[in-house]
């Protein structure tokens, strides 16, 4: 037997376990004490994200929100000071495009337009994705509908508080995403029942088709409010749908668009029907091919959320290149890694190291496109995403340099509190008790795609 | 007119050769010396300011720089600050078996039509042009084991290639070694339950009874056939499926076994002792409950994928730290490039050092995870007197890179497969300086 490995026929270490647990759970309860006190972090290479890395740094977390941050910082002497000499300290690792944590509800693939799923109605937050994630320094998560819909689901935010309950998973002020598809999914999904779309051009006028349809419900709901305001009291009000109402959102701006597209033809067609209709595309996921045209795309202001290195497991990822990310940034693109993976979840930061290999990204540009970038994919890049005053103090403690496949995340903070210590036995989760639910299969590829 | 059409098709004709040619260099006449780097010999440490001399396409001379005489005229590398060491040896890819994961006219993976199928040679299939080899080559990839896909009980022959060359240069051995598998993967085939097949075997129990009786029928049919040669009977009709099992009965060449659970690592090891099978496990991800039995059965494992992922109350580094695990135990190991979930392609084929560098982050001394990659492999397919590290008399297979091999920031700068300085040049490479 693996040494690390809990042994679950011993109900002796089990419940010790449990009962540390529950202890660190009630401490936490009364009075988030352990939030709300100071730690000052010294002694450790701090990779802000923001503003470069500083050796022998010092950063200073109050009321879990980080206070301070420079070679030294003007913490009060009750701080907890947390020696981290020889320690890396990051951001925590936030994953623009996860799958985790849904038992496999990933896509409502019964129609190529699906806009008003909700992809919190399928969160299970005791999977052990969750954990795994956690032990890989991942702190916050765009858990995304799957690619087989035209338009697919709304998107949850959540923090990785591993442990507690559901609702306070939930990254509390994080705008809402909805996800887009287009390519071989859905032309797979629905030709393979002869149904639109079949091909590239069903793809799109599916699309136009359904803000069509917005449009006219938008028009309904204005001529009606129209007569309200004029004082008709007989007029019967438009019948509420939540499809369309998902739809006119988006029109209205009020959801942030993440298409899931691959070729490079395909992203200048999606932002030609953005135009058409109205909407800003916040980010392109996988958008393999973004290196033939950034200098386009990135005039739109669209971001990308790609993979470090996958290639060639369906047609449309036959172009792919691992130089790409650093590529498309260097022409401009905002350019974020992710996982699409409960595999690459756990090791982010070394994907991210790969582009100091692939294309010469400097350190700072690498840990960037899986701190601070995919916070701005995700619309939460003033809250987190580098170590700067002010923002949440979601801190990882590596023990060698992230971006390197050597480092093991040490300590995860989330809002100032301990959720995942590597040093402690058992899981070294802070507060999980009961059992972990079993996580979705491994995907090679492209995992949403099984759908 | 007619004879002007012949020339210009000939002509033609021979365009592609000329092209493949000038993008297939040969290795020259001209010993080449990579001077001043840090060698990681793998057999015999670290040598500081090092001198590789190569030569007709074979290690020369290994030694720190002054101990190593280097020949008037040799073409020579300068490798300050450069890391030097073996090509790496991928243990298990589908490489020249697929090329687009998802489209299946393009995959030579599995033949579905039975469990058993020994008589099925990759050597016959393997596409030695794919794009895959050149994208693997590029990050020190220069050797590995190509293996079909892990449907079947008994999947096929394994081959060993070079990962440059003519499909002829690049065949190093074919059916090197038997394909077997153990466990769920395999019963499922045989569709239990509602709308499946119902087909025979579709249980483990079923699985090694049809295993077993195989054996045995092989071993009948050796006797008939040896007794029908005495008699020089003309009758005696060959069955190519026996044949090709002769030589891994009688332990010859190696059978790998994959295998991922701990119980039916001990079922079919029993049925591997009985039969006095050379095993080399693989896949053994899931086996964390039989490390010690595993060490008394005294066979090396191969370790793939370390990313597969744990059971649900498993710690998150149960895999993780399965290599070091087995190395502290004596067991012989090596680490392939599988993904996670399985073997299912080689597109990844390239990140197999950081598969090792996994292994020394969770405990696995470095000198074993560079090992498991290249010396460890060499000697379980029967290339360690050729393959496999920085020794006079071995293939001249060589890579240079801007730091650590095992750390996914290290750059590769140059490869030497028998010698050959490899054009560091592939689709992918093409694409990037297309859009440059």
């Amino acid at each position: 037997m693996g040494s690390y490995k809990l042994p679950s026929h011993s109900f002796v270490r089990l419940f010790a376990v449990a009962s540390i647990s529950l202890a660190v759970c009630a401490a936490a309860a009364s009075g988030q004490q352990s939030a709300s006190e100071d730690i000052v972090f010294k002694g450790a290479t701090v990779m802000t994200a923001s503003h470069g890395t500083i050796e022998h740094g010092a950063v200073w977390i109050h009321a879990g929100k980080i206070a301070g941050v420079g070679e030294t910082v003007s913490a009060p002497q009750s701080a907890k000071v947390v020696d981290a000499a020889g320690m890396w300290l990051t951001p925590g690792i936030i994953d623009p495009h996860s799958h985790s944590a849904l038992d496999g509800d990933v896509n409502e693939a019964t129609s190529p337009v699906t806009p008003s799923m909700h992809m919190i109605d399928a969160f299970d937050n005791r999977s052990a994705d969750l954990y795994r994630a956690l032990a890989g320094g991942v702190t916050t998560e765009l858990l995304l509908h799957g690619s087989a819909n035209m338009i697919g689901g709304q998107a949850v935010v959540i923090k990785n508080k591993f442990g507690l309950d559901r609702d306070a998973m939930l990254f509390k002020g994080a705008p809402g995403s909805i996800k887009f598809a287009s390519g071989e999914n859905p032309k797979r999904v629905y030709g393979s029942r002869d149904q639109l779309p079949s091909t590239r051009m069903g793809n799109f006028e599916v699309m136009r088709m359904a803000f069509e349809d917005a449009r006219h419900y938008m028009a309904e709901w204005e001529a009606y409010n129209a007569k309200v305001k004029k004082g008709d009291k007989d007029v019967v009000a438009p019948k509420r749908d939540l499809k369309l109402e998902a739809l006119a959102d988006v029109l209205r701006g009020k959801l942030y668009v993440q298409i899931h597209c691959y070729r490079a033809d395909e992203f200048l067609t999606e932002e030609a029907i953005a135009k058409e209709y109205g909407y800003k595309i916040r980010a392109f996921h996988h958008a393999l091919e973004m290196y033939k045209v950034a200098p386009e795309i990135a005039a739109d202001g669209t971001a990308i959320a790609t993979f470090a290195d996958w290639w060639g497991y369906k047609d449309e990822a036959r172009d792919a290149i691992p130089w790409n990310a650093v590529m498309s940034m260097r022409k401009g693109v905002r350019v974020a890694l992710k996982s699409d993976s409960d595999d690459h979840i756990r090791r982010l930061n070394s994907e991210a190291g790969k582009m100091v290999h692939y294309g010469g990204a400097t350190e700072d540009e690498a840990i960037k496109m899986v701190t601070l970038n995919p916070a701005w994919i995700i619309g939460v890049e003033d809250r987190v995403g580098s170590i700067d005053v002010g923002k949440d103090a979601d801190i990882v403690l590596w023990n060698h340099d992230p971006l390197s496949n050597y480092a093991r995340a040490m300590k995860v903070y989330i809002d100032g509190e301990l959720f995942f210590d590597a040093s402690s036995t058992g899981w070294g989760t802070t507060h999980f008790t009961g059992v972990m639910h079993d996580g979705g299969d491994f995907g090679s590829e492209d995992q949403e795609d099984g759908q | 007119m007619k004879l002007l059409k012949l020339v210009v098709a000939v002509i033609a004709l021979l365009m592609p050769w000329v092209t493949v040619a000038q993008d297939r260099p040969a290795a020259s006449s001209q010993p080449i010396a990579i001077a001043g780097g840090k060698l990681l010999t793998v057999s015999h440490g670290t040598i500081e300011n090092g001198v590789l001399l190569i030569a007709d396409g074979k290690i020369a001379g290994v030694g720190t720089a002054g101990s190593v005489k280097v020949p008037k005229g040799a073409q020579v590398i300068d490798a300050k600050g450069m890391t030097v060491y073996p090509g790496l040896i991928d243990p298990e890819t589908n490489f020249g078996l697929t090329e687009i994961s998802a489209d299946d006219e393009t995959n030579d993976l599995l033949e579905r039509s039975d469990e058993i199928m020994p008589h099925m040679h990759v050597a016959d299939a393997f596409h030695a042009e794919t794009d895959l080899i050149p994208v693997a080559r590029l990050n020190g990839i220069t050797n590995a084991v190509v293996a079909p896909a892990s449907g079947d009980t008994i999947a096929g022959q394994d081959l060993f290639i070079q990962l440059y060359g003519n499909r002829q240069q690049m065949m190093l051995g074919n059916d090197v070694a038997l394909a077997m598998n153990y466990g769920a993967e395999q019963r499922r085939r045989g569709g239990r339950g509602e709308g499946g097949k119902s087909k025979y075997p579709s249980t483990r129990m079923g699985l090694i009874t049809e295993l077993r009786q195989t054996i045995l029928d092989t071993q009948a049919y050796v006797a008939k056939r040896d007794a029908a040669a005495k008699k020089s009977d003309a009758e005696f009709k060959r069955d190519l499926k026996y044949e090709a099992l002769i030589p891994y009965l009688k332990g010859e060449r190696p059978v790998v076994i994959g295998v991922y659970e701990s119980y039916d690592v001990e079922t079919i090891m029993k049925l591997a002792e009985e039969f006095h099978l050379k095993v080399i496990l693989n896949h053994l991800t899931h086996s964390q409950e039989v490390l010690d039995e595993i060490a008394k059965y005294k066979v090396p494992v191969i370790i793939g994928s370390i990313y597969d992922a744990p059971r649900a109350n498993e710690r998150y580094d149960a895999v993780f730290s399965l290599p070091a695990e087995l190395a502290k135990r004596g067991v012989k190991i090596a680490i392939s490039s599988a993904d996670a979930g399985g073997p299912v392609s080689s597109h990844s084929s390239r990140n197999l050092p950081y598969a090792a560098g996994m292994a020394a982050a969770y405990g696995l001394p470095y000198d074993d995870a560079l090992k498991a990659i290249t010396l460890n492999v060499a000697e379980m397919f029967g290339f360690g007197d050729k393959l496999g590290s920085l020794d006079v008399g071995k293939m001249a297979n060589v890579v240079i890179a801007n730091g650590d091999p095992l750390d996914v920031r290290t750059d590769v700068k140059r490869v030497f497969i028998q010698g050959v300085d490899v054009p560091q040049v592939s689709r992918q490479t093409k694409l990037r300086d297309e859009y440059k």
